[in-house]
């Protein structure tokens, strides 16, 4: 250790902390598992339309942006204030087995390790793998080829959002944890082609090789990140 | 018949089973940890206390996912750090670190002089503004290291980098450091 070292450790026992509180640890029972994951909402042919036409012809959510994330596959836009639409569910396509998954989306589905309790499959070859009840999904691992164009996924986001660029097994990727965020699917025009919704948990996307991987679920940053580790 | 305390594995055992007392017993430990980190997170005693009784709160609740055999320190602080930088965005007061008083410092060795407790008192001022002066990323993962005496490992898992990263950000921000302490470094690299 270099003496600068050495100086900086000194510095632990001599800076003014403050005190450290007792924390209330009397914590209850646990919830219950299920109940204490959001349900991940599905269902959207409605939204679209409003939320399409939102932002393609409204001035003030155009303009509104304040920042814009971008990985391969994904964008993510900051906006002053979230449109006011109604929000609907995700819709996660047909449900299929692995097989016929694999087929549709033309490659290899990934998982966390263990056997999905469903698989589903989009037109837009968007593969999910699914835990948990699939009408109320405990954590969800979408994947589809993010190289097709750029912005196949985008979120919006509001400022009470938070949004940081990470290094997931030294891919790009973007944690998104927040009140309220939509997310959109493109065409290869970057036109909103079907869908959007309200996300309530955390989403972590990241690239991997020429995969564009999505995992939803209540996590923190950590966990997520031990997960995204698991995927194989 | 002598019985000894539980290990950590046996009380996180007993937890992920809803042994909440054995959750309570097991991070009493670390409970100190957790609110300093908190605390050179979002830089306010407040916010920090706030983050470290939520983010504990989030872990025993999260417990069920934690991975068998797993340390369990780094995974509480993980938690503890996310809910610390949640607060710290949304930003209140933020309060700089400050040097106990030097009566309260301990007492080394040998007693110092009168000269050499102010050059102590001295370098450990600058070496303090010079931390402060140092980027965030740098000033986190130096803090991490030395303030909180986190292993490479474990910093990589509470600030969600890389072991490589960690090292080589500890290493950089230790030059930047260096130099900001000896002006003359810098000029000379010039």
């Amino acid at each position: 250790m270099s003496e600068l070292e050495l100086r900086l450790s000194a510095l632990r026992d001599e800076l003014a902390w403050p005190e450290t509180p007792r924390f209330e640890l009397e914590f209850g029972r646990r919830p219950a598992r299920a109940s204490r994951v959001r349900p991940l909402l599905l269902g959207f042919a409605v939204l679209l339309a409003v939320l399409a036409g939102v932002l393609a012809f409204s001035p003030g959510a155009r303009s509104a942006f304040l920042e814009i994330f971008r990985i391969r596959g994904a964008t993510v836009e900051r906006v002053e204030s979230l449109p006011d639409v109604p929000v609907q569910r995700i819709d996660f396509g047909e449900r299929v087995d692995r097989e016929e998954a694999e087929r549709r989306a033309g490659f290899a589905l990934l998982d966390l390790g263990g056997e999905p309790d469903a698989i589903f499959v989009r037109p837009d070859g968007l593969a999910s793998v699914v835990y948990g009840d699939p009408s109320r999904p405990r954590l969800v691992l979408s994947q589809a080829r993010g190289a097709i164009f750029d912005g196949f996924i985008k979120k919006t986001a509001d400022r009470g959002t938070r949004i940081e660029e990470v290094t997931v097994d030294g891919e790009r990727g973007l944690f998104v944890d927040g009140p309220d965020h939509f997310v959109m699917f493109l065409d290869e025009n970057g036109l909103i082609t079907d869908e959007s919704t309200y996300l309530a948990g955390t989403v972590l996307l990241w690239n991997r090789g020429p995969l564009l991987l999505r995992l939803e679920g209540d996590l923190t940053l950590g966990e997520a990140f031990a997960l995204a580790e698991s995927v194989e | 018949m002598v019985s000894r305390p539980p290990t950590e594995d046996e009380l996180v055992e007993r937890a992920r089973g809803g042994d909440a007392a054995a959750f309570a017993a097991l991070v009493r430990d670390h409970e100190e940890i957790a609110f300093r980190t908190a605390y050179l997170i979002a830089r306010n005693a407040a916010d920090a206390e706030d983050a470290a009784q939520v983010g504990l709160t989030k872990a025993w609740r999260a417990l069920p996912r934690f991975r068998r055999g797993a340390p369990f320190r780094p995974w509480l602080l993980t938690i503890v750090a996310n809910e610390a930088r949640n607060r710290r965005r949304a930003a209140g007061r933020r309060e700089g670190l400050a040097l106990r008083a030097a009566h309260e410092l301990p007492s080394g060795d040998a007693a110092p002089s009168p000269e050499g407790r102010a050059l102590a008192a001295e370098e450990r001022t600058a070496l303090l503004a010079a931390l402060e002066q140092l980027s965030e990323d740098d000033r986190t993962v130096l803090s991490c290291r030395y303030l909180l005496d986190l292993a490479e490992e474990e910093t990589a898992q509470v600030l969600s980098l890389r072991r490589g990263t960690v090292k080589s950000r500890t290493s950089r921000a230790l030059g930047r450091l260096r130099r900001l302490l000896d002006p003359q470094l810098e000029e000379s690299r010039v």
